[in-house]
């Protein structure tokens, strides 16, 4: 990252659509185009345990976000990430597929008797259409790392996904509360 | 590699990609809201600012948008200088409704230092008293460096912060509670309670107390040791399979009212409203033994619980004084409604420093009346019998 400075003013902060990663940091780097603001470093060949993405990869918030490479073992120093479910595609605007996500969890041990964590990774590739490189890997199996795939990560710890529009508890409280003075205070 | 990141944000955008405008409360008020009182210049135009009467909130969602990103919230600068021609109140209708106020506000802080206030308000359709309850929801967010606790008269306070700039955030609020929408559901049922109680947990407990403590830290740590010990046996019930019998909304033991008069007394105990004010130590396991025994099936004797804990310290006080003033032995039992109204009313707007009286006022009763009428709710085959509650 780097170089790259983003004067953006108080308030401001990285919190990308799918989309966006996909079709603009994830394509521009699988493109070999540059990417600007190139905020998001290259971790590939460095498999951290999750919480020690601190530092290294791009953090906002609780989320870190870093680009590394297609593999079928996401193996790290004290466990390993377990995928979840299928494969999802990431829709643009005028609901067109642009590319694929998959939901990993982390586990502390080995496979497959590791434990389960909070940590959740959200990994996006292109989808074999958009992609630059790798053409039709509709073959089965596919043991075998693909170095021409290019993926981008975003690592978060579980927690109430609240992007700020809920009410708190409180709130909601009150806010029922007040159906009731029509009812309860007949004048 | 261009260097050069400076943007226009509204109208033609040139945010980087990936970015978004999620201020924290504290940027809110003290980068944007401080320099638009100080009429410093701002870098860039992101908070514009709004006319509240003249925008619906969907309206607001196309002026205030930065960006062609998709925004889940919006900004703006308002300033209050619109009054009702009778008095303080901030006049905040559009042609299409009104944003009324709800709860309490909230004391921002930062570093510990408090630096302003939110106000939490909802968008009705229609005009008051007949709106239709929205989605549309605002934080209005103020300064209150001028504004000290004690030295300024209540109506100084009040007209200061009736007035000027004020930046606001407006969002369509996530439905977790669907229940709580429906009219009909809007008498709480059972199962919305325990919804709530499900899903809140502790950070709603925090929440009752910040608004409890408002301010005044030591109470508020007294009071959260207090009101653990009101929340266990909750706690506790639940984990214990008593969860069964919070969704049925048990039958009251005491169907008439003079009895269930008497189950009042019997529960709100003086000495756990003295502990809820902060100002004595009791022991704890008197208060549990307490609420476990009788308290804990009873949900009328929950709402008071919950009541007592949002009035905080004035109602407690006053609750107290009621029980400790000899003439007036059984306060509680007096059926004449009004009696206690005005007693309630006195109370607030002699002591309280909210500057919406009126209104607090409103949802004082609102939580008294309540706890009155649930009680009374479960006692009869008429669902709405709580509204002529009071005996003639």
């Amino acid at each position: 990252m780097g170089d790259n400075n983003v004067n953006l003013p108080p308030g401001f902060r990285f919190c990308p659509t799918d989309e966006e990663l996909v079709v603009h940091f994830l394509h521009r780097k699988a493109s070999l185009l540059p990417c600007h603001p190139d905020v998001i470093p290259d971790l590939d060949l460095y498999p951290y345990d999750p919480w020690d993405l601190d530092g290294k990869a791009l953090a906002e918030g609780n989320k870190w976000y870093f680009y590394s490479r297609r593999t079928q073992n996401r193996v790290t120093c004290n466990g390993y990430w377990k995928a979840m479910g299928n494969e999802e595609p990431v829709m643009n605007s005028s609901s067109k597929s642009v590319g694929m996500k998959k939901i990993l969890v982390f586990h502390t041990g080995e496979a497959p008797s590791g434990i389960k964590t909070n940590w959740i990774m959200q990994e996006y590739r292109l989808s074999d259409s958009a992609g630059s490189t790798s053409r039709s890997s509709k073959r089965r199996g596919h043991p075998k790392i693909d170095y021409s795939t290019w993926v981008i990560c975003r690592v978060y710890e579980r927690d109430d996904d609240d992007d700020g529009t809920e009410l708190s508890c409180l709130d909601e409280v009150f806010l029922s509360l007040d159906d009731l003075d029509e009812i309860s205070l007949p004048i | 590699m261009p260097e050069n990141m400076s943007i226009s944000v509204n109208g033609q955008s040139q945010v980087p990609p990936g970015f978004r405008f999620h201020p924290t409360e504290e940027e809110l008020l003290q980068y944007y809201l401080r320099k638009k009182v100080s009429y410093e210049k701002i870098d860039l135009d992101v908070i514009r600012d709004v006319d509240l009467n003249k925008l619906e909130p969907w309206d607001i969602q196309e002026v205030c948008k930065i960006g062609t990103t998709p925004q889940n919230d919006w900004y703006f600068f308002s300033h209050k200088d619109k009054k009702y021609p009778t008095g303080t109140r901030t006049n905040r209708a559009t042609a299409a409704g009104f944003w009324k106020a709800t709860g309490r506000d909230k004391v921002i802080q930062s570093n510990c230092k408090r630096i302003g206030m939110r106000k939490t308000l909802v968008f009705y359709k229609g005009r008051a008293p007949h709106g239709l309850k929205s989605d549309w929801i605002m934080h209005e967010y103020r300064l209150d460096d001028n504004v000290t606790d004690t030295d300024i008269s209540n109506a100084i306070g009040e007209a200061s912060q009736e007035e000027g700039w004020v930046v606001c955030r407006i969002f369509k609020k996530k439905n977790l509670h669907k229940t709580l929408d429906s009219p009909m559901s809007s008498s709480f049922t059972a199962e919305t309670r325990s919804q709530m109680f499900d899903s809140c947990n502790g950070g709603a407990l925090e929440q009752m107390l910040q608004y409890m403590g408002n301010g005044k830290e030591e109470e508020m740590n007294e009071a959260k040791s207090s009101a653990r010990t009101f929340l266990r046996p909750i706690e506790t019930g639940m984990k214990n399979g008593y969860h069964e019998r919070f969704m049925k909304l048990p039958s009251l033991e005491s169907p008439n009212s003079t009895s269930s008069q008497c189950y009042y007394q019997h529960n709100i105990h003086p000495e756990m409203i003295i502990e809820n004010e902060g100002s004595s130590v009791t022991n704890p396991n008197s208060v549990y033994n307490q609420m476990d025994s009788a308290a804990l099936t009873n949900w009328a004797a929950l709402d008071r619980l919950v009541a007592s804990q949002l009035n905080g310290q004035t109602e407690a006080s006053r609750q107290l004084a009621c029980f400790n003033d000899p003439t007036n032995t059984m306060p509680y039992c007096s059926t004449d409604h009004d009696l206690q109204f005005s007693t309630l009313r006195s109370s607030s707007s002699s002591s309280n420093r909210s500057y919406h009286p009126t209104q607090d006022y409103n949802s004082e009763i609102d939580l008294w009346s309540f706890a009155r009428s649930s009680s009374s709710f479960s006692s009869s085959d008429d669902p709405l019998c709580h509204v002529s509650n009071a005996p003639v």
